[in-house]
């Protein structure tokens, strides 16, 4: 079996960042909006993990921990307007939340 | 120093009258009109006086104003004002026709009169600066001084569909704009002077000549974005319309005096500085104007409504200019500069005077009039003679513009063709300039105008309206009978800034077996009517 | 030092008195600031948590810009916020917030310090942007915002992580391999020495792309431009001027610290690539903003063309040598004018009293200037300011824009430019026409709107804002004194 390299987690961190991305383009459900939002910053975080183990530095880390509370932070406000929203529109879809454009 | 108050005042004094209406500081309508007359009569008399006074034997620039430091002195814009040969008589014309516009505009009896003389006393001042200007980056920005008031101005008080026409031509005058600040940004960019304004560019590239190429590329952008200001050919459709709905004052300031920015820009800044540029362009620009004075010619004969008449003659006219200064000679360009001083002020008459027609007969439409020439023989004689004028009869200042520029024309053999088809034009302005004199003043009354008449019945030319007419017609007429009180001043300035262009067109046209003569002999002391002798067929020069 | 006074921004009552200690406090800031960076000049460039923040020349400058763009923001928003009604306490403190991270964000050479930056920026902003609770639009506006934030987040993030992949790994680096104790990838110095060395590394190149495309959004360049229409049009009015200045001038000074420090290395690589970003932006934003019939989101595109100009500029900071920062302070001086044109906008569309505050129609400003000439005329100049017509001082900005990419042989851009300006001008004048000319007459019988602009004569301290600021673009426009200094 051969070990795993960091070329390995940077395929996984790309897949997981790709498929956040995609829902965010794709999805119409808000909620699953904002969890493929932490799906593509948590691919991110992998790889970041990944690259401090191999090169020996612990800047990635830290920056890990940052990332983590930033998404907290940004998952908090999301939700946050989300419930305001509902509260307003009584629906959490994407299509009914278009009261801007031209 | 009276001299320097004055060149300042003329611009200082419009502006401040302007501002102070702006700022709602005067209230009393006589006072409106008594600040209007002195924010316009000022740069007039400063104008005329800075002529009469300019001495044409100096070198370089009078009456100079330097303030270094504007802020932008690392691109090496100073503000540094002045008056050369080619610019004072301009700088004249710009002050009369000025008065004359602000005294239409007086007497007009438009409403919210405040703000009109506001925007125009604005654009006065821009465009006395624009004359006066040394440095080219503030001779750039005094023109777009009038941008902003043309807008408010023909949207307010222009005729039908002024909405849109303000909308279109201040797109056209930016586009212009833009593409000559292009030219003048890369002029800049290119020669690098301590200083932006023309003794300090001319010096440096005498040291340094620019490579052809680079040369007719910035001549090019100059020439297109002019173009689109001055309406040459193919880009002059905004002109006519434009000064059909604006109203006549407005007409008179761009027609008379803001076209002639890019002209003037062209004789002082293009051809000098480079020369090769402009001999490229040559054949173009010489082509093109005379799609002006044909094409352009031959629609104003179709036109049955005045103003918009007025409107395409005008633009025909610019394309003799145009003619003088392709040519690439002293003499061409001489001659344009009469022209342009006397077509502002034939031009701004022909408005003037139309308005007072429309005034009487309550429309623009030729058809619509007829016989007027019993009723109001002043007027009659007024609009003959400005016709007369702009067709170029002799007598009065166009004659000479065109003839300079007929004999440059001439002077090159490749050129003779556009002699032959520029004289057409003469014959075309005939036609519509006598044509609109035989309908409106001779002939039967119309139904429209004897019904117009029963409402209101048709007075001679008052004196309010008299006496701006009267002053441009006086100028006219002075240029018409004693032309070498301007082309002396033109004189020197010219041929000093020529001698490069004139070397060059020499150097092209000559077989090469000839040697060129040297740049300031033939017309040094000449003045542009006498003609320079042909030097191709002079063997002598071996 | 005053690095840490702005920190101070912590308030948390929500009473109405809020807003006047809030322009208080951040008027003296500003004050304090500007005469300590004009009296005590720092020369030197000084670096602070362990190399994380610089305090150079410029980052001074930027950061009273962006005091003063918050005090403005302020006043305006005081105004707003007694007129809606809505708690003004999080709303000032929020604002603070976000400067505070603003003028952070422009201090930072370290790719940690600005993410956390600009995330702090970012989320005071999602909040900023939904304030007003009550409004769908407003809510909405904010969880569009807030989509499109995170995901450029997260664009500029794995940007970030592929820099650090390659800088973590010791043998990429060749011969400026720092030694194990000193090396700190994240940072803008040693990522400079690695990026000069390795221009051709592919996952550093994607790396880079994906933090200029993250840059992107922030700033509203295209083909990442699509929210701006909508965030304009839903934002409170006093955000959406804070979005369109503060914002954006943070976008781009951070770009021009990358592309100046650590990008320098890939230059090639990026020029014909902004070349064409800029390019695309400026015409897409003058064309859609010809189509809008919404004040804001015309404003927001218009915003999107300025944003194109802005790129320009910084393309031509990077064709120039290290100590000819010319194309850098042209990009200040446009961001200041921009600042002054835009609140003197913005300033007087606040004083409506439209019944939705959001749908800022063009026919809402008929005749204004008949109706409250000082008020027109302070919307006419900060419109002429932004269309770069003489004598304002956007057209010197423009002027300046224009010599500066000549000499930097961008052609093509430039070209792009003077055409965009000309666009431009359609929808700027046509602005101007319903502000200063009468309205034709209509042939429907049109109930008569109540006036959005009766209650004008309550507005003085709002008057003498609005008025220095329009003085002060006219007075720029003939005389840039210190600016030009700087040349």
């Amino acid at each position: 079996m051969e070990t795993v390299t960091p070329h390995h987690f940077m395929v996984l961190s790309s897949l997981l960042f790709g498929i956040g991305f995609l829902g965010v383009v794709i999805r119409r459900n808000l909620l699953v909006l904002l969890m493929s939002l932490e799906l593509m910053l948590n691919g991110i975080n992998v790889a970041l993990v990944a690259f401090s183990r191999s090169g020996s530095n612990l800047d990635g880390s830290l920056f890990v921990f940052f990332i983590m509370t930033v998404a907290a932070a940004e998952v908090a406000v999301g939700l946050a307007l989300l419930v305001a929203l509902y509260k307003k529109r009584k629906s959490i879809f994407s299509e009914d939340i278009n009261l801007l454009g031209n | 120093m009276l001299d320097q108050i004055l060149l300042l005042g003329s611009i200082a004094v419009p502006l401040a009258v302007s501002l102070s209406f702006f700022a709602g500081w005067v209230r009393d309508d006589e006072w409106v009109v008594k600040l209007a007359c002195l924010g316009f009569g000022f740069p007039c008399v400063a104008g005329i006086l800075l002529f009469i006074k300019f001495d044409g034997t100096v070198d370089g620039y009078c009456f100079e104003i330097l303030y270094e430091k504007m802020g932008l002195q690392e691109l090496g814009i100073t503000f540094h004002l002045g008056l050369n040969g080619v610019s004072s008589p301009l700088f004249a014309m710009a002050g009369i026709v000025g008065l004359a516009a602000g005294l239409a505009a007086v007497f007009s009896g438009a409403k919210r009169l405040k703000l009109y003389l506001a925007l125009l006393c604005f654009m006065q001042s821009g465009l006395m600066g624009l004359f006066a200007s040394v440095d080219l980056f503030f001779y750039y920005l005094f023109h777009e001084f009038a941008l902003i008031p043309t807008f408010i101005m023909i949207g307010l008080w222009g005729g039908r569909n002024r909405r849109g026409i303000a909308l279109e031509i201040t797109i056209y005058l930016t586009l212009g704009a833009l593409v000559s600040l292009g030219g003048l940004v890369a002029l800049n960019v290119m020669v690098d002077a301590p200083k932006f304004d023309f003794p300090t560019l001319s010096q440096a590239l005498s040291d340094i000549a620019l490579h052809d190429s680079t040369q007719a590329k910035i001549f090019g952008l100059l020439l297109l974005g002019f173009g689109i200001l001055v309406a040459l050919f193919p880009f002059h459709t905004w002109a006519p319309r434009g000064y059909e709905a604006a109203p006549t004052p407005v007409s008179m300031l761009h027609a008379g005096v803001l076209k002639k920015f890019g002209l003037y820009g062209l004789i002082q800044i293009g051809a000098p500085l480079l020369p090769e540029g402009a001999l490229f362009w040559s054949p173009w620009l010489l082509w093109l104007a005379l799609g002006n004075v044909l094409f352009v010619g031959m629609v104003t004969i179709a036109q049955g409504n005045l103003k918009s008449m007025v409107g395409y003659g005008s633009v025909m006219h610019m394309g003799y200019c145009f003619l003088g200064i392709g040519v690439c000679s002293s003499l061409g360009a001489g001659s344009a500069v009469m022209l342009m001083a006397a077509h502002g002020l034939s031009v701004s008459l022909m408005f003037l005077l139309s308005a007072s027609i429309q005034r009487r007969s309550g429309t623009y439409e030729m058809g619509q009039m007829g016989g007027m020439a019993g009723k109001t023989p002043i007027l009659a004689c007024f609009f003959v003679a400005a016709s007369l004028a702009t067709i170029g009869l002799p007598g009065f200042g166009n004659f000479w513009g065109e003839f300079g520029v007929f004999l440059s024309l001439g002077e090159q053999p490749s050129h003779r063709i556009f002699l032959g088809l520029a004289a057409l034009g003469i014959i075309l302005s005939a036609v519509f300039g006598l044509r609109a004199v035989a309908r409106i003043f001779f002939g039967p009354q119309s139904e429209e105008l004897t019904a117009h008449e029963n409402k209101n019945p048709i007075r001679d030319l008052g004196l309010t309206e008299a006496l701006p007419a009267g002053l441009i017609l006086a100028a006219l007429l002075l240029l018409g009978l004693w032309p070498r009180g301007i082309s002396d001043r033109i004189n020197k300035e010219i041929t000093d800034r020529y001698a490069k262009v004139d070397h060059a067109t020499l150097s092209l046209f000559l077989p090469p077996c000839c040697p060129v003569p040297q740049g300031g002999e033939e017309s040094n002391q000449t003045t542009p009517l006498q003609v320079s002798p042909p030097v191709v067929l002079e063997p002598e020069e071996r | 030092m005053i690095l840490g006074l702005e920190l101070f921004g912590m308030k948390d009552s929500s009473s109405g008195r809020t807003g006047v200690i809030a322009i208080f406090f951040q008027s003296v800031l500003f004050v304090g600031h500007l005469l300590d960076y004009l009296f005590w000049h720092h020369s030197a460039a000084l670096n602070f948590f362990s190399d994380m923040i610089s305090q150079g020349l410029q980052a001074e400058v930027m950061r009273s810009f962006f005091l003063l763009s918050s005090l403005l923001v302020s006043i305006i928003g005081h105004r707003y916020l007694c007129r809606k009604g809505l708690k003004s306490g999080e709303f000032h403190h929020l604002t603070m917030l976000a400067t505070a991270g603003l003028m952070l964000l422009c201090q930072s050479n370290h790719f940690l310090m600005l993410f956390v930056a600009l995330e702090t920026v970012a989320l005071c902003f999602y909040t900023l942007v939904a304030y007003n609770r009550d409004s769908a639009k407003s809510l909405e506006a904010g969880i569009k915002y807030l989509i499109f934030g995170a995901l450029s987040s997260a664009l500029l993030l794995f940007g970030i992580v592929l820099l650090y992949g390659v800088g973590a790994n010791p043998e990429a680096w060749g011969a400026s391999y720092p030694g194990h104790e000193f090396m700190d990838p994240l940072s803008f110095q040693y990522l400079g020495n690695l990026m000069s060395e390795n221009p051709d590394n592919l996952m550093l190149r994607a790396g880079v792309v994906l933090i200029l495309a993250g840059i992107a959004f922030k700033v509203g360049a295209a083909p990442f431009q699509i929210w701006v229409p909508d965030v304009y049009h839903g934002s409170p009015l006093p955000i959406t001027a804070f979005l369109g200045v503060s914002s954006k001038a943070a976008g781009f000074f951070v770009l021009l610290n990358l592309v100046n420090g650590p990008f320098e290395g890939m230059s090639e690589f990026l020029l014909p690539l902004l070349g064409f970003v800029a390019t695309f932006t400026i015409f897409f934003g003058n064309l859609a903003a010809c189509a809008q019939r919404n004040v804001k989101r015309m404003l927001g595109l218009s915003g999107v063309a300025h944003a194109g100009y802005l790129l320009v500029a910084v393309m031509a900071s990077m064709q120039f040598a290290g100590d000819d920062d010319r194309a850098i302070w042209v990009l200040f001086f446009y961001l200041f004018v921009y600042l002054l044109a835009s609140f003197c906008v913005f300033g007087v569309m606040g004083l409506a009293d439209l019944p939705d505050e959001n749908e800022h129609e063009f026919s809402h400003y008929e005749d204004l200037a008949k109706k409250s000439p000082w008020a027109g005329f302070v919307l006419v100049s900060g419109i002429a300011s932004l269309a770069g017509i003489p004598p304002f001082a956007g057209f010197i900005a423009k002027l300046l824009l224009i010599s500066v990419a000549y000499e930097a042989k961008l052609y093509l851009s430039l070209t792009a430019m003077v055409i965009g300006v000309v666009i431009s001008i359609y929808y700027y004048f046509g602005w101007m026409r319903a502000i200063a000319l009468p309205r034709p007459a209509s042939f429907e019988d049109v109930e008569d709107a109540p006036d959005p602009w009766a209650g004008l004569s309550k507005t003085g301290f709002m008057k003498v804002v609005l008025v220095l600021l329009t003085v002060a673009s006219i007075v720029l426009g003939f005389w840039q004194g210190p600016f030009g200094d700087v040349f």
